[in-house]
């Protein structure tokens, strides 16, 4: 009896350690791959929101100031430096998940542009803080100005708990930059 | 018994006679939930049938050697090493589609038609039979998906939009939302399950 039991375990066992050994092969053919796309794709992300950044070299990830941002709100992930300014990486709940984006802040302090690097929002409804029209709301917008939806932002029809949401995060973004560069 | 089912037929039946979701109704749930783009059900059809095929000439090749008490973990581990393998390919080369994708690559693991074509088909059968099962069922699959997505992302878009490529697009009207959405799928499915039916059924008579 025992000694089927361990059979049984050994043969699993077994299995288990080929497809191990498999996976760990795959894994290695596309580790570096994914690592690159990621990047990229977070490097557009950043370079569409700073006019004047041509290349993403430009861009150099700055540790010590995403240390500092952190220690005024946690929705910061991520913050690259250049001489045309910042962009912050900031993550927070949305409707239907997490909503991050990515805000560009030019060397006057004020917003140069935001967009949505991921989100799980409705299609046709939440998704639509992907749109220029939500999102150019924000251009220009600095240090004295006021975030309220309904006021000085006009949020999607139907979708105020994205519109909010992607607000928060913008005038979180914003309120990091002030205390960094204070 | 064996000696009578054609190797065509083992291909065939698995597009309309014994379609996974039509008439076997497994896998749904991935199917209900990706089928708003018609690009979508490309991709997931390939990475289904993909798991599909070769779990299924993996567990037939070892079916022997599998005692019956563990056969379920071990084609679970089987079907989730290739999930795994198409998700980090897909990872790797298709970010964007995966993106759209997302949980329910990594979802197939727990896909009922995988495991339904292991352990009613697979454990049973020779591996050229359970290859071609695994083709067959997949394609049935992938069929459906795109039917489904051709119809939900056209009413629901009012275009086709392929590849980045707008295939056409239908500006005259206002598209109706909620193909798109969940109870589209329910409404797309239902429709496309009753056409099918009736046209069994007239085959019958």
């Amino acid at each position: 009896m025992t000694g089927k039991i361990i059979g049984l375990g050994l043969r699993l066992m077994f299995v288990g350690l080929i497809a191990s050994v498999c996976l760990g092969l795959t894994y290695g053919v596309t580790r570096d791959k994914i690592r690159e796309q990621e990047l990229k794709q977070e490097l557009e992300s950043c370079m569409s929101v700073l006019p004047g950044v041509k290349n993403s070299s430009e861009l150099k990830e700055d540790r010590k100031m995403r240390e500092k941002a952190r220690k005024v709100t946690g929705s910061v992930q991520k913050v690259y430096s250049s001489d045309k300014g910042h962009v912050f990486i900031v993550k927070a709940k949305g409707y239907g998940g997490p909503i991050t984006l990515a805000v560009g802040i030019g060397t006057d302090g004020k917003i140069t542009c935001v967009s949505v690097v991921s989100h799980n929002e409705t299609p046709g409804l939440g998704g639509n803080i992907e749109k220029d029209e939500f999102r150019k709301q924000f251009n220009g917008m600095g240090g004295s100005d006021k975030f309220i939806v309904g006021e000085t932002i006009e949020a999607i029809t139907g979708a105020t708990i994205s519109s909010k949401a992607v607000t928060g995060e913008v005038a979180d973004a914003l309120k990091a930059y002030k205390a960094v560069t204070d | 018994m064996e000696a009578e089912v054609t190797y065509w037929q083992e291909f065939k039946k698995g597009i309309i006679a014994q379609n996974p979701l039509l008439v076997l109704m497994v896998g749904l749930c991935s199917a209900l939930a990706v089928s708003n783009r018609f690009e979508n059900g490309i991709f997931m059809g390939v990475a289904a049938s993909f798991v599909l095929v070769f779990s299924n000439i993996i567990i037939s090749s070892i079916r022997k050697w599998i005692p019956g008490q563990i056969r379920i973990p071990i084609f679970i581990v089987v079907i989730a090493s290739f999930v795994t393998i198409v998700d980090l390919v897909m990872k790797a080369y298709f970010p964007p589609v995966y993106e759209r994708l997302g949980v329910w690559i990594p979802l197939i693991v727990v896909n009922c038609m995988i495991l339904a074509r292991a352990e009613g088909f697979a454990s049973k059968k020779t591996v050229v039979r359970s290859a071609l099962d695994g083709l067959g069922i997949g394609l049935g699959y992938t069929l459906v998906l795109l039917v489904m997505g051709f119809i939900r992302e056209v009413l629901g878009t009012g275009k086709l939009v392929v590849f980045e490529k707008t295939v056409f697009s239908l500006g005259f009207f206002n598209p109706p939302l909620i193909f798109i959405m969940f109870p589209g799928a329910f409404l797309t499915f239902g429709v496309i399950m009753a056409v099918l039916n009736r046209y069994e059924a007239g085959k019958k008579k």
